[in-house]
C-alpha cells in the first residue's frame, strides 16, 4: 500500500462517522421532504401517494387561503426585521455598558440578563400570554398605574401580533447580547489608547473602531438569528394560542405546521417549507455578500 | 553525525510522532464510533430481549387518570409477569400527529388510547385496526352501545369512559340551586358578578370558560337550534341556531357584562379556582381538580334555552383504546386480554370513584355508586342532552373554519350574520382540501 492510498484511508476513516451522521439527520430528511413536497401526500394518500409534479407549489402562491400566502409573507418578514432589530440593538447597547470597566458585579448583571434565554421557551410564551391578559395581566396593570389605557393585547389582530413581538424580543436579546460582548472582549485595547491619543470622541471610537471590528462576529449571529426568528413557531404558536384572533397572527412556519398537522396536507406542507428553505438560503447568501463579512478585518 | 545527519533524523522522528499521533486519535475516533455504536445495540437488544413481551399505551390524559391507570397496569403485570406494559402521556396533538407518523413507518405503541374523533382519520389512513372479530360479543354486550365507536361499519374504539362532554360547574359557597335556564343563568351571574372593594373593576364574575374557543361554543349552539354537519358530513354552520348562539355568547359579555373581557382555559380556571368566578362551563375532566383544589362545587346540566325549548347540549365523546394497525399476532392477543382487563367491572368502578368520569360498564353504571352520587348523576344527565361527537376527519375542518369566525364576532369586526356565512364557505373549502 502506498503512502497516498494509506492517507486517504486515513482521511476516509475520519470522515465516515461524521458524513454518516450528516446523511442520516440532513441529506436524507432534506431528500424526501423534497420529494413529499412534489407528491399528493395528503389524508386520503397517505401510503399510496404519488409524484405530481409542482402542482404544490403552484398552490401556494396561487390557491386563495385563509390567511393569503403574500399576507402571511409580509408578516413574516415584518415579525423578522421588527425581532432583529430590537434584538441587536439592544443586545449590542448592553453589551457596551456591560464592557465599561467602571461597571461592578458584571458578572451579576451578565447573569440576570442571560436568564430570558435559559428559561425554556414554552414556560415564557404561557407566562407573557397570561400578562397580556386585558383584565388581569401585569401589562394593562402597569399601564393602568401610569395613566394609560388598557389594551386588547390578545383580541386585536395588530396587537396580538406586537404582543409576540415583544415576548420573542424579550426572549432574543440575551443571544446578541453574549456575541456582542464576546467580540467586544476581543478588540485590542491599543486601538481605543491611540484613538484616545488622537482625541476621538465616545462616538467617532464606536463607529470607527467598535462598530468595524464586532462585525464579523454580529453578521453571521444576525443570520443565524434571521433564520431562527424567521422560523420560530413555538412563540408565535403559543402568545398567539395557534393564529388567534382568527389566524390573523400567523408567520409562514405556523401556517406550515397547521397545513401539514392538522390538515393533514403533506404534499403541501412539504413545498411550502422548500418555499421558505429558499427565501433564507436567498437571504443568507446576499447577506454574507453585501456585508463582506468573510473578509478579514485586520 | 553531522549537523545535516541530525537535522534529517530529527524531522523524521517529529514526522512519525506527528503521524502517529494522529493515527492513534483516528483509531481513537474509529473505537470510539464503535464503541457507541455497539452500545446502542446492546442496550436495544436488552429492551427487547429481557423474555417479556412489551405493549406500549399512548394516551393524553391527566396526572390523576396516569396514576389510576398505573395502578391498574401494575395489577395486570402482576398477574401476568411476562408482559410488560408501558403508558406513555402525549400531548392530544403530538398523539394525533406522532402516532401517524410512527404508525406509517411501520412503528408507534400497540395501543393509543384517546377521544373517538381520532377514529376517522386514524381509519382513513388505515393505521388502526378494526376491533369486530378481536372482542367477542359477551365481552362487548357488558358494555353501554355509545362505548363501541364504529365508522364505515367497523368498531374501531372501545371506550371504558363515556363523556369528554361539557357541564355547568358552580360554586356552592356562591350558589345554592344551579340555573335551570337561559333567563335563570343571566340572573344568578348578574347577581354574582359584582365590584367587592369598590375599585370600579369587577371582582367576581357570575360566570367564565373558556369562551373563544368553538368546542365550548358547541352548547349554545345547539340550544338555538343549530349543529355542525348534517349525515353526509357536510357543514351546516349557516344557520338560525349558530347566528343566535353567537348573539348569546356575545351578549353574556357585552351587554350582561356577567363574563371577563378575556378568558382562554387558563384564565378561566384559575378564575374559578380563585373564587372569582362563581360558575365555570367545563369538562368531566376537570371536576376531581377542582375538589383537589379544596371547593365545594357541585355539577349540573348546562340551561335550558327558552325561546327554543332546547337544552345546550355538548358534544360527546367516549374515550377509549385502539389498537395500532402494525401490531404483530403474538402482541395481539396480549393487547386484547390488556384492554378486556382495563375495562373490567372493578378497573372501571376504580376509575369512577377516584375521577369522577361516566363508566361504560352497564353495571358499573347501575352500581349504586354512580346513582347515589350527585355530581355523576348531573353528568349523565348532560350526556343525555348531548350530541355525539363525529369521528369524520371533516370534523377539524369545520373547528377550524369556526374559530377565526367565531372570534371575529367576539373582537367585534364581524356581525354574527357575516360570521355563519364565511364559516360555511371556510368549512367547504377545507374539507374539499382535505380530501383533494
Amino acid at each position: 500500500m502506498n503512502q497516498t492510498l494509506r492517507q486517504k484511508i486515513f482521511i476516509f476513516f475520519l470522515v465516515t462517522p461524521a458524513l454518516i451522521i450528516l446523511l442520516g439527520v440532513v441529506v436524507y430528511p432534506f431528500v424526501y421532504n423534497v420529494i413529499i413536497s412534489l407528491s399528493n401526500m395528503n389524508l386520503r394518500h397517505i401510503k399510496d401517494w404519488e409524484i405530481v409534479g409542482f402542482r404544490n407549489y403552484v398552490k401556494v402562491f396561487t390557491e386563495p387561503s385563509q390567511p393569503d400566502f403574500y399576507v402571511i409573507f409580509i408578516k413574516t418578514v415584518i415579525w423578522t426585521i421588527v425581532n432583529l432589530f430590537f434584538h441587536v440593538v439592544i443586545g449590542v447597547f448592553l453589551a457596551l455598558v456591560l464592557n465599561q470597566k467602571e461597571i461592578r458585579g458584571k458578572g451579576i448583571f451578565r447573569t440576570i440578563l442571560v436568564l430570558p434565554w435559559a428559561v425554556p421557551q414554552l414556560i415564557v410564551a404561557l407566562t407573557w400570554r397570561g400578562m397580556f391578559n386585558y383584565e388581569y395581566g401585569s401589562i394593562n396593570q402597569i399601564l393602568g398605574k401610569v395613566g394609560l389605557p388598557a389594551v386588547e393585547w390578545l383580541r386585536s389582530p395588530t396587537e396580538a401580533f406586537v404582543a409576540a413581538i415583544i415576548t420573542n424580543v424579550w426572549l432574543g436579546f440575551p443571544f446578541m447580547m453574549v456575541i456582542a460582548l464576546g467580540a467586544l472582549q476581543s478588540i485590542p485595547h491599543d486601538l481605543y489608547e491611540a484613538a484616545d491619543i488622537d482625541g476621538a470622541s465616545w462616538y467617532h471610537k464606536l463607529r470607527t473602531i467598535t462598530l468595524p471590528l464586532i462585525k464579523p462576529v454580529m453578521v453571521p449571529a444576525i443570520t443565524l438569528g434571521t433564520i431562527w426568528t424567521f422560523n420560530n413557531l413555538n412563540i408565535i404558536w403559543l402568545v398567539s394560542n395557534a393564529g388567534e384572533p382568527s389566524d390573523s397572527t400567523h408567520i409562514l412556519v405556523s401556517f406550515v405546521y397547521k397545513a401539514a398537522f392538522n390538515f393533514y396536507r403533506y404534499g403541501y406542507g412539504a413545498a411550502l417549507s422548500m418555499i421558505i428553505f429558499f427565501i433564507l438560503l436567498i437571504f443568507s447568501v446576499v447577506f454574507m455578500r453585501k456585508t463582506k463579512v468573510t473578509e478579514a478585518v485586520y | 553525525m553531522n549537523t545535516r545527519l541530525k537535522k534529517y533524523w530529527y524531522d523524521t522522528r517529529q514526522v512519525k510522532t506527528f503521524r502517529n499521533h494522529h493515527l492513534h486519535a483516528a483509531w481513537f475516533q474509529i473505537l470510539f464510533s464503535l464503541l457507541v455504536l455497539s452500545l446502542l445495540i446492546v442496550s436495544g437488544c436488552s429492551r427487547k430481549n429481557d423474555g417479556r413481551i412489551r405493549i406500549t399505551i399512548w394516551h393524553q390524559d391527566r396526572p390523576d387518570v396516569r396514576d389510576v391507570l398505573q395502578k391498574q397496569l401494575d395489577r395486570f403485570m402482576v398477574l401476568h409477569p411476562e408482559v410488560k406494559v408501558e403508558q406513555l402521556f402525549k400531548e392530544t396533538e403530538e398523539l394525533r400527529s406522532g402516532f401517524i407518523i410512527a404508525a406509517i413507518a411501520g412503528q408507534g405503541p400497540e395501543i393509543v388510547y384517546g377521544p373517538s374523533d381520532q377514529v376517522g382519520p386514524f381509519q382513513v389512513m388505515n393505521i388502526i385496526l378494526p376491533l369486530d372479530s378481536l372482542f367477542d360479543k359477551k365481552f362487548t354486550d357488558q358494555l353501554d352501545p355509545k362505548a363501541l365507536t364504529y365508522y364505515k361499519g367497523h368498531l374501531y374504539k372501545i371506550s371504558d369512559k363515556l363523556g369528554n362532554h361539557l357541564t355547568l360547574v358552580y360554586n356552592k359557597k356562591f350558589i345554592k340551586n344551579p340555573p335551570k335556564t337561559d333567563k335563570e343563568l343571566i340572573d344568578v351571574a348578574t347577581s354574582l358578578t359584582k365590584d367587592t372593594n369598590g375599585d370600579g373593576k369587577i371582582d367576581q364574575y357570575g360566570i367564565a370558560w373558556n369562551y373563544t374557543e368553538p368546542f365550548f361554543f358547541i352548547p349554545f349552539m345547539t340550544g338555538f337550534g343549530g349543529w355542525i354537519m348534517d349525515e353526509n358530513y357536510q357543514p351546516t354552520l349557516n344557520t338560525v341556531g349558530t347566528v343566535n348562539g353567537l348573539k348569546f355568547v356575545r351578549d353574556l359579555r357585552d351587554k350582561y357584562k356577567v363574563i371577563p373581557n378575556e378568558a382562554d382555559y387558563n384564565i378561566a380556571d384559575a378564575l374559578f379556582k380563585d373564587g372569582h368566578a362563581a360558575m365555570i362551563i367545563n369538562g368531566d375532566w376537570s371536576w376531581a381538580g377542582y375538589q383537589k383544589a379544596g371547593l365545594d362545587i357541585g355539577v349540573a346540566p348546562l340551561p335550558l334555552i327558552t325561546s327554543t325549548g332546547l337544552w345546550c347540549g355538548t358534544m360527546v365523546s367516549p374515550k377509549g383504546f385502539s389498537i395500532n394497525s402494525n401490531i404483530t399476532e403474538e402482541k395481539k392477543k396480549w393487547v386484547i386480554k390488556l384492554i378486556e382487563y382495563l375495562m373490567s367491572e372493578e378497573n372501571q368502578l376504580e376509575a369512577t370513584k377516584t375521577l369522577y368520569t361516566m363508566p361504560t360498564n352497564k353495571n358499573v353504571i347501575n352500581s349504586k355508586f354512580v346513582q347515589s352520587n350527585e355530581i355523576l348523576r348531573n353528568s349523565q344527565i348532560q350526556i343525555e342532552h348531548g350530541n355525539p361527537m363525529p369521528v369524520v376527519p371533516e370534523l377539524r375542518a369545520i373547528w377550524d373554519a369556526m374559530r377565526p369566525s367565531y372570534q371575529a364576532v367576539l373582537a367585534g369586526s364581524k356581525s354574527p350574520e357575516q360570521a355563519v356565512t364565511d364559516m360555511q364557505m371556510q368549512a367547504v373549502q377545507r374539507i374539499k382540501e382535505m380530501n383533494e
